[in-house]
């Protein structure tokens, strides 16, 4: 589903990410993880097309996508949940899911309200997230764990093939962290998941696949229980002694 | 039952708007037929920018240019075609007015915040001069006189109370059209450019052709607005297609509430008293109506951001909840 090669990013003079290849099979679940400034925001906004690879290709369903806006790479199934909330502030929670539900819909449609089923179709995914009942307030107005739980309605409202998640449960509390989490491990099999995360517990409950990053490069990639027990990861995380010339 | 009260008493507001020379006469000079044709020609420019500013996020500095440009292309067409048909020089004014909007609307719609303000303020600071400049075609310095007042199906605008009632029927015509914009699926995605564009983008809209969609709406509409005042005044002054208009529009959209249908009329039915009515209430030495529009502006910036339209609901909430 998704082909990453050789994908590099140079800052000035800093290499954010340094040669990187990376395969995702349709409906995997993969988790990128690595230590702060590995490159994994880096290359998850390359794969969204916020940021512009320096050198490599990125792939989506055989086609290149390499060189395509984000709003392109959006119709074609990509969404996005940042790490940073990104959401419309004075927006209600129902017309932020509904500005996603629309989005293949097209926004140039004029002289009529916006459809029921539209917004039914919101608030169903709304629901889903644990949102029921707060439709009507404004994205501003949630409280943080909300407005991350809003921030995955929207991207789960745009029925993506691909969804990308960067740090989706940073800042929640332990009881949200498992709520997301076993929302997540919910999700339709057919869809492809790449998730950027520190929290361990939820890294293993989702990922079938892990790969970590340190420096800008893959240092090790297996099934979870693979680098579970894979030593240099372990001195990646725990901050032994590691340097890499 | 309600939503049809309500619209039972838009239509008998926008009636007793377009008739108002006809039952007005008995209370009030004829002077106020003018003052509130104006103020109307004036909502409506204001309306259009506030699509920009108020719906779409994009501060325009510049929207006097398309204001201009369709008063410009009225008088000219009527002139150099002489006809007086009001499909001809009112739609020449549209075109011109979408025309320009496309033109600078591409340039700018790229560029946010404090920079699209600045590059609109260049491009129709670069309109304005031509308008100066082009003697030939515009009059240039002088202005372009003798504009007439347009002919619909047998019907002769001529007569102030007929001019009136095509001003305030336009006006009426194009507050709805901001009204469907507004409430429709576009409406709500212009929204969503104006609270976080980013993610607009990330959700699969092509934002600079939504904003290039609005920008072309907004000056269609204003070049419309000009025209309309070049017929009223019957004349078209490089001055319409200047910064102090396009700061005046700015201002109105302010002061009246930005994002919201009430706000910009509110705001430029203050506007116009300001400059039309407090002078005649100051004594000759102190016509200071720029100097007072200017400190009304500064109290809106400073202590009701969201206009008069927000002061209005905030009261509204406040009795509300006694």
């Amino acid at each position: 589903m998704i082909e990453v090669r050789e994908l590099r990013r140079v800052f000035g003079g800093v290499v954010a990410l340094d040669g990187v290849t990376l395969t995702l099979a349709e409906g995997e679940r993969r988790a990128v993880i690595g230590p702060n400034g590995a490159g994994k925001t880096t290359m998850i906004n390359m794969l969204a097309g916020e940021t512009a690879p320096t050198a490599g290709t990125i792939r989506l369903a055989g086609r290149d996508i390499t060189r395509m806006r984000p709003w392109q790479r959006a119709r074609l199934g990509l969404a996005h949940v940042y790490q940073r909330t990104e959401l419309f502030a004075s927006l209600s929670a129902r017309d932020n899911v509904g500005l996603a539900v629309a989005a293949h819909r097209g926004p140039y449609r004029v002289f009529r309200a916006v459809p029921r089923a539209e917004y039914a179709e919101g608030e169903a995914v709304l629901g889903r997230v644990g949102l029921a009942g707060r439709e009507s307030v404004a994205a501003r107005d949630l409280s943080h764990g909300e407005r991350r739980q809003l921030e995955l309605a929207v991207a789960l409202a745009q029925r993506p093939r691909v969804l990308l998640l960067d740090e989706p449960t940073a800042g929640m509390s332990p009881l949200e962290t498992a709520r997301i989490t076993e929302l997540i491990a919910g999700l339709d099999r057919t869809l492809t998941i790449l998730i950027v995360e520190h929290d361990m517990d939820v890294v293993f409950r989702l990922a079938d696949r892990v790969t970590v990053l340190h420096e800008g490069r893959v240092i090790a990639d297996g099934t979870a229980a693979d680098v579970r027990g894979d030593m240099r990861v372990h001195d990646v995380y725990l901050g032994k002694a590691v340097t890499v010339a | 039952m309600r939503p049809l009260l309500r619209w039972a008493l838009v239509a008998a507001a926008a009636v007793a708007l377009v008739t108002f020379p006809y039952w007005s006469a008995p209370w009030v000079s004829r002077f106020a037929t003018t003052l509130v044709r104006d103020a109307l020609i004036l909502a409506m420019f204001a309306l259009s920018l506030d699509l920009l500013v108020g719906r779409a996020g994009m501060p325009s500095l510049g929207h006097a240019a398309f204001f201009g440009a369709g008063a410009y292309a009225a008088g000219i067409t009527g002139q150099r075609l002489g006809t007086d048909q009001l499909p001809v020089t009112l739609g020449a004014a549209a075109l011109v007015g979408a025309l320009l909007a496309v033109v600078i609307g591409v340039l700018v719609v790229r560029s946010e915040g404090i920079f699209f303000l600045m590059l609109t303020l260049a491009l129709a600071q670069i309109v304005f001069a031509i308008a100066f400049q082009w003697t030939a075609l515009t009059g240039g310095s002088n202005g372009l006189s003798g504009v007439g007042r347009p002919v619909l199906a047998g019907i002769d605008f001529s007569a102030p109370d007929l001019m009136y009632v095509l001003v305030a029927v336009t006006f009426v015509l194009a507050a709805l059209v901001i009204w469907g914009l507004a409430r429709s699926p576009y409406g709500r995605a212009l929204s969503g450019v104006r609270e976080n564009e980013r993610r607009m983008r990330a959700l699969g809209y092509d934002t600079a052709r939504l904003r290039l969609s609005a920008f072309v709406i907004a000056g269609t509409i204003a070049g419309i607005a000009g025209a309309l005042s070049a017929y009223s005044t019957r004349f078209v002054s490089a001055q319409d297609a200047g910064l102090a208009n396009s700061v005046r529009a700015f201002v109105t959209v302010l002061v009246g509430g930005a994002g919201t249908l009430g706000g910009p009329i509110v705001g430029s039915a203050l506007v116009s008293l300001i400059e039309r009515v407090v002078p005649s209430l100051l004594p000759t030495d102190l016509r200071i109506s720029e100097a007072i529009l200017g400190l009304v502006f500064i109290g809106f910036v400073l202590f009701a951001r969201q206009g008069m339209v927000g002061l209005g609901r905030s009261a509204y909430y406040r009795v509300q909840h006694r």
